[in-house]
């Protein structure tokens, strides 16, 4: 089955049985690694992308539930270059063994288009899908805070 | 059939509500399977228990409904909240006539799953799959709401009273969509509760979860609904708690009394994720807690 999408902006094609999960589609014939799989049944957030703007667990998607829809992955965040949410994490302490980290900045980057100036329990509330084995979450929630004041800061570009 | 199996299926959209009720009749007739797939969160995750499919086994198909517009929507009019069976409950957390007219739904909304299982769930996939654990379906119980379903029969609404009828068992025949749900909103501040217990806030399955909407006047409620999951076979009703409490003043219930009607409406088992003991004292303390809210002195 032909399935068109936008991925990360741009518009890609690409033939699949229907019912492959956009999980493997991403990390497979699409080419984009930075989605991780965690559980594979959506508990745990590893895996999250954004499917029109929306935090969802690419593991429970289909791709050909994609058609003609707006898919962002952790690389449309960022590349060519770590961007600035991605910079916040890294520099307080949000990221350590990392196979959280794209859905965490995911999941961040949904509420930060929502809510620029998030109280820490909306950014609690925000990342509450996605489990992180290494931080306590307390680092995270700074490094998104963070990111929030810097965005509001240079007007929403960041 | 195992996840490795999900690309052997094949998978369409309907081009309308009429020609999905047409795909579901004629394979039916069949004796086919057909699966409409809203958000995933129950039907992908279960592909995983299966074994895999053997070579001679008839394969579903597979109808994507999640942008279906006629199962879409979220409408108010003249009293009468109506949701499309394909909304996501991220769409009714956030739907300002949901928030304002109907609090409780939009609060239980908020504490399903987290917001990537809230971007993705569906009243219509949870009363698909019929689950007694639904939270959203204890909620369309609280509200007496009806479902709305259709097939190339007609349209027709059954009202959750009538809908389930054992274990994952309801009366929607076979051949019929989901297409909404109905709820007829009760008057603006009427009292309201929702409250889940469960392991964590986000992405915990309820051990116990009450939504409760109530009518008070004066030192009486004079129209309750109560709905409750993970208690019983199917969403638990409360059938004899609501007329105990709709039977005297609010100042006349007692304690005993209620504890007795909840316990006599739920009939909970040990699981993995509570026992029945600890339900039973879950189930009496959360109707106690809505009861006190009301006034009652218990």
């Amino acid at each position: 089955m032909k399935i068109t999408l936008t991925l990360n902006g741009l518009s890609r094609e690409v033939d699949l049985p229907p019912l492959v999960r956009l999980l493997d589609a991403l990390r497979g014939p699409l080419g984009l690694p930075g989605t991780k799989e965690g559980c594979g049944e959506g508990e745990c957030g590893s895996c999250t992308v954004l499917l029109d703007g929306e935090p969802v667990n690419a593991c429970l998607v289909s791709i050909g539930q994609c058609e003609g829809r707006a898919v962002t992955t952790v690389e449309g965040l960022s590349a060519p270059h770590l961007g600035p949410l991605a910079r916040c994490f890294v520099d307080h302490g949000g990221a350590q063994c990392g196979i959280c980290t794209p859905g965490m900045l995911i999941s961040a980057e949904a509420l930060l288009a929502r809510r620029p100036d998030p109280s820490d329990e909306e950014i609690r509330e925000a990342i509450a899908g996605n489990l992180c084995r290494c931080t306590g979450y307390q680092r995270i929630v700074d490094s998104i805070r963070e990111a929030a004041r810097e965005r509001r800061e240079a007007g929403g570009a960041a | 059939m195992s996840l490795a199996d999900l690309p052997l299926h094949d998978m369409q959209r309907a081009a309308s509500l009429d020609a999905l009720c047409g795909i579901v009749a004629e394979r039916h007739a069949r004796g086919e399977a057909t699966v409409l797939l809203a958000g995933g969160t129950d039907w992908v995750v279960e592909q995983e228990l299966k074994p895999p499919r053997g070579d001679a086994d008839p394969r579903p198909l597979v109808v994507d409904v999640s942008c279906m517009a006629e199962l879409r929507g979220i409408t108010a009019t003249r009293g009468l909240l109506r949701i499309g069976a394909a909304a996501t409950y991220l769409e009714i957390r956030r739907h300002p006539t949901v928030i304002e007219r109907a609090p409780m739904l939009a609060a239980m909304a908020r504490e399903l799953g987290a917001i990537q299982i809230q971007a993705r769930g569906t009243l219509g996939g949870n009363l698909a799959t019929a689950s007694p654990a639904a939270d959203g379906v204890a909620a369309l119980a609280a509200y007496d709401a009806s479902i709305v379903v259709k097939s190339v029969r007609g349209e027709r609404r059954i009202p959750f009273s009538a809908l389930q009828t054992g274990y994952k068992q309801s009366t929607r025949a076979p051949d019929e969509v989901i297409v909404a749900v109905e709820i007829a909103l009760p008057p603006e501040g009427s009292p309201w509760l929702w409250r889940k217990v469960g392991t964590r806030r986000a992405q915990a399955i309820s051990k116990v979860a009450l939504a409760g909407i109530a009518v008070r006047s004066e030192d009486r409620v004079v129209r309750l609904g109560l709905g409750m999951a993970s208690v019983a076979p199917i969403t638990a009703t409360l059938l004899q708690t609501r007329a105990l409490v709709l039977s005297r003043p609010l100042s006349a219930i007692t304690a005993d009394a209620l504890d007795a009607a909840v316990l006599s409406d739920i009939a909970p088992i040990d699981d993995v994720r509570s026992t029945r003991e600890y339900r039973k004292h879950a189930a009496k303390a959360v109707v106690r807690g809505f009861l006190r809210d009301l006034g009652a002195p218990v």
